[in-house]
């Protein structure tokens, strides 16, 4: 409890209990990551169990009970009949999921190729930066497509929905690692250098210890804010996969599965069902990349 | 110098050459070209001829080296789909590409900077806050959603502007160009404004932040103290002083900007290589897509090196 | 007057601001050819038959009707056909049509290159008789083949020779891939492949125009929102398909109107009847289920066909019994029936073949081939898990669709089918025969179904002059493929497009656009 005490004392979190804004989209941010978690309890049935569906409630708008069923929908339903809501939790959790798992693959990665091409120096420099080269080169759609050809070679069917979300990850992932990696690269030729680095050199100390005692506390900041706004492009970059075809399963929707889906219905009429789902997204990933912001504000020190 | 750039330039073939293999190894999984190749009342000898015609037969690493063997003789293959030698086609869709994407690259800057500078300067103001939180809006939707809302609002419910294409082209020495009638500059706009809002987003940011940092910088103070006017300290001495990196993120940007216009191309039918690309993966018209990457990759690996030899030419102790 | 003129501008939109008879529409895909030897595709024939004539063509109502060719009339027993010739017709360069153009098209169009060979299977030989008669004589009797060569357009040998073009290219392409010189009332002015292709009527057409179009434009637009937006704001005059959701909003609003038929294509599901287990399943090992007839029969009246037309396909589209729609030669009357939707029976059924407790099974889709069909097959999916059985859903794109479908790779499927022939015997021969490529049959038989009748029936059908003992023959096979459940056919997909108020013109079932039908008011 005093860590806490101290920690709400901290000059980090008084700035931004004085940020209206880092509070709200802190607060939209928390919401919506509970609501994935506990979208099971939340929604009115499980949009993932085709038993569950029933065809002639597609299309019911919401608020109005249908016109053969009589069921109503808090924010009506898709071409399936599955309830938006409740589909929109689900989703929620399969975007959230694939959003965390990227930016984490991408941030190990990045983390620890950065640190050894920038420690190093040379021609393990030369090697990690050329393969960033090509990453760069591979619109991640491109990536996506790889990865999912391959993988659909060695997975039996039952498991390919699941794949699908694998796939993502890996991809955006992969696609995400190249800026960790050339702002720890860059980080860190500048920590080598200094007296402390070369210091702890001196007294013997090996190269991993000096790496994650010395350096990686100094990188930590640049990384925690690319970090953040990381989620919120991973978030979007799925719905562009989605878009393209490469994205979760209409099965198994994703947010941007259910935005790709419906944005075949903008000219029909039934809006909501691409409203809600944007909304949704637009509600993550605004307050995200907010957060992500006042983050890089606050931990700049040459804006204190 | 010298050794540093032929050593620089050696890499940069040798990524071109990973770059390749890798998209001929992931073709076998896009996709079979035959099916679009022959139709409905096809037989397994039709379609075996086809294969070993095509020498699609062979492992991928054959077909890779026969792809480099001709292209090394300026010859890129012909097209499945279209049945025309690839690089005529990537030259009659170039401009096109490259014209939305000079224009989006323009809108990002111009905008950018004018409202980098403005939420700069009125740091805590209600407008600037405004202003940066709705850009953010930008970076919070998918891009082919912005797209086809911007068709939705623009076309078809105010009629204002075209819905997709490129509009009357005219063509000055074998470039066709839509800068030159009414009809093409209006078609540029909402397909421009959907590629460029993510740059614009991230310039705007850039110079807002340099421009804080140089606000504080000592010598804007002692300007100031001299007495020169507010409109002289910020736009001669701070936003001068900017403009450098925004200059090379953008230039940086401009090969994102043509590799990412895929999408904005695919939603507003705007007839450059990107749309293309996309028809291409779903023919499985692998000389095209061959054709198409690598062209990005030299694009890419090109602008990384120019830059690294800029910063190389300017700070010779990083010639190591 | 002034103020009239005002409004009926503005009623007129935007064709009022262009040319009136300037007409613009947009489908999905771009021909691929300008070469009508070279692909055998709905998109380039569909296209060109408005460039290109045949001997005979289809009219309003699909009947063939004369063109190039004005009677012909079946030789001695079944020997062949004699066709002859129209006088007076030209090609758009000018030169004249006569027999040596047919025979060079027929030689073309049969050539090793041509994809279009499958056609002139049954043909020996084409005799020429004289400057205006052709005889094409063929292997067996053949009673529909002047029916089956609408789409055998006539090519000027002359042109072609000069042009060095005498066999189509499709690899490489060659003058006839971006250049055409047909005998029909449009001919090709500018040709950019992908992005544009523009039309102008031919003056010397030897037929007289109904159309009163100067100069006729296509765009193909992948992206369907961006296709309907593009008819809304009257950036195009007419687009094919239009989304069958969006399809009622079209019609309601001012200045745009819908066109629906129903197409000759019909979407079924196959199952793989060739193997002894499953391929994807939870119970690895054990029978394949549908293997016995009762399981398939269960899958047919599980399915709900009316609530996947009522919402999915928004009532545009009619449910189907058979593997043709009823406006196909060769529909059989006798069984117009589809099993009806009824899940305890279904259920019962599995029970009687020991699966009361279900099973699981791979289900492959394509995700871009035909009218909302993943979403069908979603639906088809909560449908079968409702009876207790588990469809694993494999949608993709039709790239990948087909070579997964022709390693084997399914348990059931999705397929969509347009006799090209209009005829029963197309479907019978392609799907439901034994596969044998020796004889190039069952080519699409994906799943391998195979019945010792049905195949001693094919080329009895084939080779049958009566209409009556013909339509006897199909009668049988359809028993034969119902009572087996060889397929469980969904229903027949429907054709919508949509246009300006101000266009006038014919949808023809098979999805052909025909700019010749076409006013501008």
């Amino acid at each position: 409890m005093s860590r806490f005490l101290k920690f709400w004392d901290s000059d980090f979190a008084w700035g931004f209990r004085r940020s209206p804004v880092a509070v709200v989209s802190f607060v939209v941010t928390l919401i919506l990551i509970l609501s994935a978690v506990f979208a099971p309890l939340l929604a009115v049935m499980n949009p993932f169990d085709p038993a569950s569906l029933n065809l002639m409630n597609g299309f019911t708008a919401p608020g109005t009970p249908n016109a053969f069923t009589g069921d109503s929908f808090l924010m009506g339903t898709d071409d399936q009949g599955r309830d938006v809501y409740s589909t929109i939790l689900y989703g929620l959790r399969i975007s959230l999921f694939v959003g965390f798992a990227a930016v984490t693959l991408g941030l190990v990665l990045g983390v620890t190729l950065g640190l050894i091409a920038g420690y190093f120096g040379g021609w393990t420099d030369t090697i990690i930066m050329r393969i960033a080269d090509i990453q760069l080169t591979f619109p991640s759609i491109l990536v996506a497509m790889l990865i999912f050809g391959v993988a659909k070679g060695f997975t039996p069917v039952e498991y390919r929905d699941q794949l699908a979300i694998w796939v993502l990850i890996l991809s955006i992932g992969l696609s995400d690692w190249v800026q960790f990696a050339r702002v720890v690269r860059g980080a860190t030729m500048v920590e080598k250098g200094k007296e402390y680095v070369q210091a702890a050199k001196l007294i013997g100390r090996g190269s991993l210890p000096i790496m994650i005692r010395h350096i990686l506390p100094n990188v930590l900041s640049p990384v925690l804010v690319i970090a953040t706004i990381s989620l919120a492009l991973a978030i979007i970059a799925e719905a562009t996969l989605s878009f393209l075809g490469v994205g979760a399963p209409p099965t198994q929707p994703s947010l941007g599965t259910l935005i790709r889906i419906g944005q075949g219905f903008l000219f029909s009429g039934e809006w909501w069902i691409l409203f809600f789902p944007s909304v949704t997204l637009l509600a993550l990933a605004l307050s995200v990349n907010l957060l992500g912001d006042w983050l890089r504000d606050a931990l700049n020190p040459k804006l204190r | 110098m010298i050794s540093y750039l032929i050593r620089r330039v050696l890499q940069s073939v040798l990524v071109l050459l990973v770059v390749g293999l890798i998209a001929f190894a992931m073709f076998n999984f896009i996709g079979d070209p035959i099916d679009n190749m022959l139709g409905q009342e096809r037989t397994q000898e039709d379609v075996d001829r086809l294969k070993a015609q095509l020498g699609l037969d062979q492992p991928f690493v054959v077909q890779y080296l026969r792809f480099l063997a001709s292209a090394l003789q300026g010859n890129l293959g012909v097209s499945y789909e279209q049945g025309r030698p690839v690089a005529q086609i990537l030259a009659e869709r170039a401009p096109a590409t490259l014209e939305l994407a000079a224009v989006s690259g323009l809108f990002a800057l111009v905008a950018g900077i004018v409202l980098g500078v403005f939420t700069a300067i009125r740091r805590n103001g209600l407008a600037a806050n405004a202003i940066m939180t709705f850009s953010l809006i930008g970076v919070s939707l998918p891009t082919f959603l912005i797209g086809i809302l911007l068709i939705y609002l623009f076309s078809v419910e105010l009629d204002w502007l075209p819905s997709f294409g490129r509009g009357d082209t005219v063509d000055v020495g074998g470039w066709s160009t839509g800068f030159l009638t009414t009809s093409g500059l209006r078609a540029l706009i909402l397909p421009a404004i959907t590629l460029g809002l993510y740059q614009m987003t991230l310039i705007m940011r850039l110079v807002r932040a340099e421009m804080l940092e140089v606000i504080r910088a000592d010598y804007v103070r002692f300007a100031r103290a001299r007495g020169l006017s507010e409109r002289v300290v910020l736009f001669r001495h701070a936003l001068k002083n900017t403009l450098v990196p925004v200059i090379t993120i953008t230039g940086l940007q401009l090969g994102s900007l043509i590799a990412f216009a895929i999408i904005t191309e695919s939603v507003f039918q705007w007839p450059g290589m990107g749309l293309l690309f996309i028809n291409a993966i779903q023919f499985v018209d692998i000389p095209v897509m061959a054709a198409y990457l690598m062209l990005i990759s030299v694009m890419f690996v090109g602008i990384n090196l120019v830059v690294d030899l800029l910063y190389v030419a300017i700070d010779p102790r990083l010639r190591t | 007057m002034k103020t009239f003129m005002t409004v009926s501008m503005l009623a007129l939109g935007v064709a009022a601001s262009a040319q009136a008879e300037e007409f613009s529409w947009a489908g999905k895909t771009d021909p691929q050819t300008m070469d009508p030897h070279a692909v055998n595709s709905a998109p380039v024939l569909g296209f060109l038959n408005n460039v290109y004539e045949g001997l005979v063509r289809r009219g309003k109502d699909m009947s063939v009707e004369p063109a190039l060719a004005t009677s012909w009339e079946p030789i001695g027993d079944g020997e062949g056909w004699r066709f002859f010739l129209r006088e007076g017709v030209t090609f758009h360069d000018g030169s004249t049509f006569d027999a040596e153009d047919v025979r060079f098209s027929y030689e073309r169009a049969s050539s090793e290159q041509s994809d279009t060979r499958s056609w002139f299977a049954p043909v020996k030989d084409l005799v020429v008789v004289d400057d205006m008669t052709v005889d094409i004589l063929t292997n067996a009797p053949n009673p529909i083949f002047p029916d089956s060569i609408a789409n055998w357009m006539i090519m000027d040998k002359g042109w072609a020779e000069a042009n060095d073009t005498q066999r189509p290219d499709k690899e490489n392409g060659n003058y006839a891939t971006l250049n055409a010189n047909g005998t029909g009332a449009f001919m090709l002015t500018d040709r950019q492949p992908g992005l544009s292709t523009s039309l102008a009527p031919f003056g010397g057409w030897w037929d007289t125009a109904e159309h009163n179009i100067t100069k006729a434009t296509y765009t193909p637009i992948d992206n369907s929102a961006t296709a309907v937006a593009a008819l809304l704001s009257g950036d195009v005059d007419m687009i094919n398909p239009v989304p069958i959701q969006d399809a009622a909003r079209v019609d309601a609003r001012d200045g745009t109107t819908v066109v629906r038929g129903i197409e000759a294509r019909v979407i079924m599901l196959g199952f793989g009847h060739d193997r002894d287990t499953l391929k994807y399943t939870s119970m690895a090992g054990e029978a394949n289920p549908f293997l016995d007839v009762r399981v398939r029969e269960a899958v047919a009246k599980a399915i709900n066909v009316d609530a996947i037309l009522q919402t999915i396909m928004r009532g545009s589209a009619e449910a189907a019994s058979q593997l043709v729609s009823p406006a196909m030669n060769g529909y059989s009357d006798a069984n117009n029936a589809r099993p009806a939707y009824d899940p305890e029976g279904a259920k019962a059924l599995l029970a009687a073949a020991g699966y009361a407790d279900g099973f699981s099974f791979g289900l492959k889709c394509p995700n871009n081939r035909y009218l909302n069909d993943e979403a069908v097959c979603q639906a088809v999916t909560g449908m079968l898990a409702q009876i207790g059985i588990t469809a694993e859903l494999d949608a993709m794109p039709v790239q990948n669709y087909w070579p997964e479908l022709r390693a084997d790779n399914f348990d059931m499927y999705m397929l969509g089918w347009s006799p090209g022939t209009f005829d029963h015997e197309h479907p019978v021969r392609f799907l439901v025969t034994t596969p044998n490529p020796e004889k190039k049959l069952g080519s699409w038989n994906f799943g391998g179904f195979s019945n010792g009748r049905v195949d001693t029936l094919l080329p009895m059908i084939q080779s049958e002059i009566d209409a009556t003992k013909r339509q006897a023959m199909i009668d049988e096979v359809v028993d034969i493929y119902q009572d087996e459940h060889a397929y469980v056919p969904l229903y027949v997909q429907p054709l919508v497009w949509g246009m300006q108020d101000n266009i006038e013109l014919t949808q023809r079932p098979d999805n052909f656009f025909i700019l010749r039908w076409v006013t501008v008011n």
